[in-house]
């Protein structure tokens, strides 16, 4: 298993990521949009919890919260910990990865691994060591020289993941990282992902539209309203650990994802095509 | 595979040789046949006993042409990063000198040369100056393009990673801008010989500019074709020598042209 960089065990009392009652607007067309209305979030240390929702719920923005890239209009984040207060930086504390693998393509594939190393300022020739070591637990062994290009979705996914990781933050934020790849490929990166979380103890929060990867990978699962969004419901996912993909056709599993899909439905049927909106909120 | 590819490669270059060769065979049998005389359109013959004879004289004035390329072509590409990197950097700049840069276009380089003269003087300056006005642009104008062409989502990744503003320049910035700076550079190089004839015809002693002139009044057009075909040599061994840089410094951007993704497999 992957030697990662284990952060010792939380050293703070309290959850790891707190938001608290967060609104956030943007105006789109000259329109002030409220795209989030009080969302209360709590993560506790090495949880792993996932956000589902409609399109243009506001995950992504939340996300942009939590990762610092945004500002509440109000409510307060704190991470780690901390108090919170209104400029508790943020930007630099999380491991935060896209839909998009934005590897650089001037890079090659280990270049673009170590590229959080680099901007923290550790030396080119120590980062490439730590992310040497890492190659093959993240399936690019073989691959570490090549430019971006000539990797497959799923390698360039892992890449991404593998930059990540190699920063070597307690909280780790996806944002449908999944959602670019093939089914297949998809069904692979989640076992992988189990199999690699087993073996870390971080705290990640993921965004998905799959329901079956939510509770398949989740602890708890977050539903959203769509936009403005609101938390709908919190659903508990009591599935054993360590957990794999077969599971899915399993009894307990199938409960669950009625009860997930119940809140899901029901915004499906609000959405009516008039009101759909034009464009995806950041 | 590879022979097949050399001769697919040869076949490639083979047609336009060909094509060019035709067009010089024609010209030759034009002259010969219908009797032109030399002082009005020399035979492609006689301008190669000419490019033979003259040799050293077009080496002396070819040497002249290239070094005011070589340092106004310098001038301007130093000139041109520095502005477009502190154009990119800092809104002020960009909205007070930016916008200048621009404007100055639309000032004719030719009219000014007969002034550059009078500022400063004969020699070598006076050329060098219009090689780098006229290269300048180019170069900064796509330089700037290309620093402002970073992905956004690109930017979010980094600055999430805790990435300090340099670092987004050098970074990131950088990396994008290279291939728009590589266009502005290969538009350059193709100007500046223009840019040294210019130069040279408002008022010189040597050069290939000079050359042309000097020769002009005196019916010696078998000269000033040999001299034009060391100035179209110059031309697209520059623009090679570019592209040769573009190659070294960006190798992944041609990779990514030429082979397979294992997505298309």
């Amino acid at each position: 298993m992957p030697n990662l960089k284990n952060p010792g065990p939380n050293s703070h009392p309290g959850s790891k990521i707190r938001m608290d009652s967060i609104d956030k607007s943007f105006t789109i067309g000259g329109k002030r949009e409220p795209v989030l209305a009080g969302v209360d979030l709590a993560v506790d240390g090495g949880e792993f919890v996932s956000i589902i929702g409609p399109s243009g719920c506001g995950k992504s923005t939340l996300m942009n919260i939590l990762a610092g890239l945004d500002q509440p209009d109000s409510g307060n984040v704190s991470l780690n910990g901390g108090d919170g207060g209104h400029h508790q930086p943020r930007l630099g504390q999380v491991g935060y990865m896209q839909q998009k693998d934005l590897l650089l393509p001037w890079r090659t594939v280990l270049d673009n691994t170590i590229l959080g190393l680099e901007l923290n300022g550790v030396s080119r020739r120590k980062a490439r060591k730590q992310a040497l070591e890492l190659t093959e637990s993240f399936g690019l062994k073989g691959f570490e020289y090549l430019y971006p290009f000539a990797l497959s979705g799923g390698m360039r996914q892992r890449a991404a993941f593998l930059r990540t990781m190699l920063l070597g933050h307690e909280i780790i934020l996806l944002d449908e990282p999944f959602g670019a790849l093939d089914a297949l490929t998809r069904i692979q990166m989640q076992e992988w992902l189990l199999s690699l979380w087993d073996s870390m103890n971080s705290t990640i929060v993921l965004i998905t539209h799959d329901v079956d990867e939510a509770i398949l990978l989740s602890d708890r699962v977050y539903v959203l309203s769509s936009r403005p969004g609101t938390v709908k419901m919190v659903l508990e996912v009591d599935l054993p650990r360590p957990r794999h993909y077969d599971m899915v056709t399993s009894p307990g599993f199938g409960v669950l994802k009625s009860r997930l899909m119940e809140p899901l439905r029901s915004q499906i049927q609000m959405v009516k095509p008039a009101e759909k909106p034009a464009g995806n909120v950041p | 595979m590879s022979l097949f590819k050399k001769i697919t490669g040869l076949a490639l270059w083979l047609l336009p040789i060909s094509i060019l060769a035709g067009l010089v065979v024609l010209w030759e049998l034009w002259v010969k046949l219908a009797d032109v005389p030399k002082w009005q359109l020399p035979a492609p013959s006689a301008v190669a006993v000419e490019l033979v004879s003259s040799k050293a004289l077009l080496w002396k004035h070819t040497l002249v042409t290239l070094e005011e390329i070589a340092v106004g072509f310098a001038a301007a590409l130093a000139a041109g990063l520095l502005l477009a990197a502190g154009i990119a950097y800092s809104r002020v700049l960009e909205r007070s000198v930016y916008p200048i840069v621009i404007a100055s276009q639309t000032v004719p380089v030719v009219a000014i040369a007969p002034l550059l003269l009078i500022w400063v003087g004969y020699g070598l300056a006076p050329k060098i100056i219009i090689v780098a006005l006229i290269c300048f642009y180019p170069i900064a104008v796509n330089t700037v393009d290309g620093l402002k062409a970073v992905d956004p989502d690109m930017l979010n990744m980094v600055r999430a990673m805790g990435a300090s503003r340099w670092q987004v320049f050098t970074k990131l910035q950088v990396p994008t801008a290279l291939p728009f700076m590589f266009s502005g550079i290969k538009i350059g190089i193709s100007v500046s010989v223009i840019a040294a004839i210019i130069g040279e015809w408002v008022g010189a002693s040597e050069g290939l500019g000079y050359l042309i002139t000097y020769s002009q009044p005196l019916f010696l057009t078998a000269r000033v074709f040999a001299a034009i075909f060391v100035l179209s040599i110059m031309g697209i061994s520059l623009f090679v020598l570019a592209v040769a840089a573009e190659r070294m410094m960006m190798p992944w951007h041609f990779n990514v042209k030429r082979s397979k993704s294992m997505n298309q497999l």
